[in-house]
């Protein structure tokens, strides 16, 4: 009894794909690093004492987006980079490529559970950052609230606000969905490249490479645009880093975020989009590659 | 003219060799067919381009020239594999998934789904005796284990076809004999088995047919019966003969251009010794 | 072969599809004030190794942070040198951080130079004088370079315009920096009367002291603090305003 006829886009395949891509990092050791970001966290507030309370919430927030940024880069990097060499490793690859299951769906359901792994990592990072956010927070308050017992009302109430907005920025959501979509970007182009290396290793190194170009690429850009002076090669070679390597430093918003700088919706809209752009293309390259790849 | 399972047309396979000017020419203009409901050997040694034939069946690796085609559509489309079932050599599943988790996986990639997927996982548990293990992780199974599990998986979907890429290797004879049984038992049911080996005395018994690839090149095919025959010659096998008969026989044929080549009482094969003596202990999985 | 070429081709242009968005996007992000520290050779020399590193990742502000607190242990332990240095290294990573600025100007201006005019190590006096004229300047240059990376922010204009109140002793100078500071959205309600009251300890520009002071008293009752009552008086006096115009001598 075969099937009524093969759907070339099965959204249930890919589920199951994604799905069982998930299960298999989270069965990873994972998670324990997620154990370490909450002891930093934690440890960090601790002893922040000493310093002031503008001083301990910036602090506070760079340690925990910085960890949240570098740990999700690194998990999309090192993470997808050991599915496609695994699967064909261990050989099955065969089999679910045996069954009528497109390249194209197997590809979308691996990058898929990737980026199942990160939302819910950065949703939990997410969760206990705000947390530890809040409850200093309410330290803090009470402890104003006791140094202020001499001041007028309007007085107190301005003290307050100001801590308040030294705590939760309204940029710190969209900065974090920004960092989400870094590492999603980062993911499909590991499985790029994962595509044609010839082991694991090779595939992380060249992402680590990339990341630090992907941060000069603006600079590239600039001086390749305004056409500054320089040999023939150096053009050359300024004018490949800008079209080959992605722009990463558009994704770096946090920084700014946690100085107090605010963000029109407009701006951070339109590098969500194009995050999501490159999501796409780079898992279009990713299947451009893998098409014809004899296994 | 019922359409072949299988139907390979001139199929060549060359592999550049990254580095080098020569090529790996893997099978060489191979032309064969496997009809539906039949058991088919694909035979050779090590090397000799019997996996990459499979693979190519299966559209894993595109052809250089030539085609194949399954159930008369051509391999190179996804469609193709609606009806196929495949086992390969050695494989390794997710070892942290369950025996029924492995299953159900595979069984949605097939586009099943709900209480037929249930239904089919137990199914097929029961069919290769796994049931007691089914919530056990893979990671725990045994080499035999793993290849039942494979086998469930390739039929999780019902294939018409099922394609066994050296499925007794490294297999204990227990474990073979089970497997071959369950080929046979695929055969009754009309589902049409190819199967690739170089262990040439155990497959000699389920396959109607055999291809002998060497080099890529397919030198003998044909009905294992015909092929195996030898020709002018004809075995009788009698029981409780007495000296005297024997001499009857021995007399009979002396007067024909019969020529007596041999007697001798038949052997069993070590296989069935084996099986029949280990068979009063409990099997350990 | 052919397929890596074509891979390579259509990575290109990729890039040449986005380099036109992105250039735009950047120029967004730059008018929203994002990445102000450019990443140039000479940032290496400032911020050191692991600076750079972490400007090339993105981890600018975590280094910088780390930077700040170093700082602050170093002012504990009164080594001037390297405070300004960590100041320097956090501030060039992260420009952005109002407080980095400021309190960069603080430990020069206020710390620094105290600590230089009571240093019992250097006897003589014209000395200590010019050490500590040298910490004001690098506060002042902290003020102006964080105004420069920071317009749309009050608090240095304030911190600037305290500068030139107390430190340096120019009021007109300091009056000019609350008005800007009052002029920014989110200013505090007294940076209006900070410059007015600036402006009246500055000689030569009583008459503009005065109108501003009126103005500001003119509003209501929530102006008419002691020390804007005070100033007037002090005004309308120097000034010789006509009895009628003159606030009433019951506020205190």
């Amino acid at each position: 009894m075969s099937r009524s006829g093969h759907r070339p886009f099965s959204l249930s395949r890919i589920g199951a794909l994604s799905g069982n891509t998930f299960t298999e990092l989270v069965r990873l050791k994972v998670f324990y690093f997620l154990l370490i970001f909450a002891l930093l966290l934690i440890g960090n507030s601790l002893f922040m004492a000493r310093l002031s309370f503008q001083q301990e919430f910036q602090v506070l927030k760079d340690v925990s987006l910085g960890a949240m940024s570098i740990f999700t880069s690194i998990l999309a990097i090192v993470a997808t980079a050991q599915l496609l060499p695994r699967d064909v490793e261990d050989r099955t690859i065969y089999t679910i490529l045996a069954k009528p299951v497109p390249r194209y769906e197997y590809l979308i359901g691996k990058l898929g559970g990737v980026l199942l792994l990160l939302a819910f990592s950065v949703l939990a990072m997410t969760a206990l950052f705000f947390a530890v956010l809040f409850l200093r927070e309410h330290m803090l308050i009470a402890a104003t609230m006791r140094e202020t017992t001499g001041m007028r009302p309007e007085q107190i109430q301005e003290a307050v606000e100001r801590l308040k907005a030294s705590a939760f920025n309204a940029g710190l959501v969209p900065g974090i969905v920004i960092i989400f979509l870094k590492a999603s970007l980062l993911a499909a182009l590991t499985l790029f490249i994962s595509t044609f290396a010839t082991s694991n290793i090779f595939t992380v190194v060249v992402m680590v490479f990339i990341y630090f170009i992907g941060h000069l690429q603006s600079t590239a850009r600039e001086y390749w645009l305004q056409e500054h002076g320089g040999g023939v090669l150096v053009k050359i070679f300024v004018a490949f880093v800008a079209l080959i390597f992605p722009d990463l430093q558009l994704f770096n918003l946090v920084d700014d975020i946690v100085a107090g700088t605010a963000i029109p919706m407009a701006l951070f809209a339109k590098t969500a989009v194009l995050g999501i752009v490159y999501t796409s293309v780079y898992l279009f390259f990713a299947w451009v590659s893998f098409h014809g790849k004899e296994l | 003219m019922i359409e072949p399972a299988v139907a390979v047309n001139n199929l060549t396979k060359i592999f550049p060799i990254p580095f080098r000017r020569t090529k790996l020419v893997a099978v060489r203009d191979l032309s064969l067919e496997v009809a539906p409901g039949q058991v088919y050997g694909l035979l050779g040694p090590n090397g000799s381009g019997k996996s990459t034939t499979l693979k190519i069946i299966l559209g894993l690796v595109s052809p250089t020239a030539g085609r194949t085609k399954i159930f008369g559509r051509d391999s190179r489309e996804v469609g193709s594999r609606e009806a196929v079932g495949f086992l390969p050599e050695n494989p390794y599943f997710y070892k942290y998934l369950t025996g029924a988790e492995t299953l159900r996986f595979y069984g949605k990639l097939c586009g099943l789904g709900g209480r037929e997927l249930k239904t089919r996982t137990a199914e097929m548990l029961q069919l290769v005796g796994l049931q007691d293990a089914r919530d056990r992780r893979l990671g725990g199974y045994s080499k035999g284990m793993l290849q039942r599990i494979g086998l469930a998986q390739a039929l999780i979907q019902e294939p018409k076809l099922v394609v066994l890429d050296e499925p007794t290797a490294g297999v204990d004879p227990a474990g073979s004999r089970e497997i071959r049984d369950l080929i046979l038992d695929l055969k009754g049911r009309g589902i049409t088995v190819l199967l690739s080996s170089h262990l040439l005395a155990q497959v000699q018994e389920i396959c109607d047919r055999v291809g002998i690839l060497a080099h890529g090149i397919l030198v003998r095919e044909g009905k294992v019966q015909d092929l195996l025959s030898i020709e002018n010659q004809t075995e009788l096998i009698l029981e409780d003969a007495t000296p005297e008969t024997l001499a009857q026989i021995a007399a009979l044929l002396d007067k024909s251009q019969t020529r007596l080549i041999g007697q001798r009482h038949p052997q069993t094969t070590l296989e069935r010794l084996f099986l029949e003596a280990t068979a009063r202990l409990p099997e350990k999985e | 072969m052919i397929r890596s070429a074509l891979v390579l081709f259509f990575l290109a242009l990729f890039g040449v599809l986005r380099l036109p968005i992105e250039s735009r996007l950047s120029e967004q992000h730059r008018s929203a004030y994002f990445h102000q520290a450019q990443l140039e050779l000479g940032l290496r020399e400032q911020v050191g190794q692991l600076g750079f590193l972490a400007a090339l990742s993105g981890f600018r502000s975590l280094v910088a942070d780390v930077a700040f607190i170093q700082a602050h242990v170093a002012w504990e332990r009164t080594e001037w040198g390297r405070v300004f240095l960590l100041f320097r290294e956090a501030t060039t990573l992260q420009p952005r951080s109002v407080m980095f600025w400021d309190m960069a100007a603080w430990h020069m201006a206020w710390n620094a130079s105290v600590a230089a005019m009571n240093d019992s190590s250097q006897p003589n006096e014209y000395l200590r004088r010019k050490a500590q004229k040298e910490y004001f300047a690098l506060g002042r240059d902290f003020l102006e370079r964080g105004i420069k990376n920071n317009p749309d922010r009050p608090e240095l204009y304030e911190s600037l315009g305290r500068l030139y109140k107390d430190k340096l002793g120019d009021h007109a100078a300091a009056a000019r920096c609350y008005e800007r500071a009052a002029a920014l959205p989110g200013a505090p309600e007294y940076d209006k009367r900070f410059a007015a009251y600036e402006l009246s300890f500055a000689p030569g520009h009583e008459q503009e002291a005065y109108t501003a002071l009126r103005q500001l008293y003119d509003l209501g009752e929530h102006e008419r603090l002691p020390t804007l009552l005070s100033r007037l008086k002090y005004l309308e006096a120097a000034l010789n305003i006509p009895l009628h115009e003159r606030i009433s001598p019951s506020e205190k």
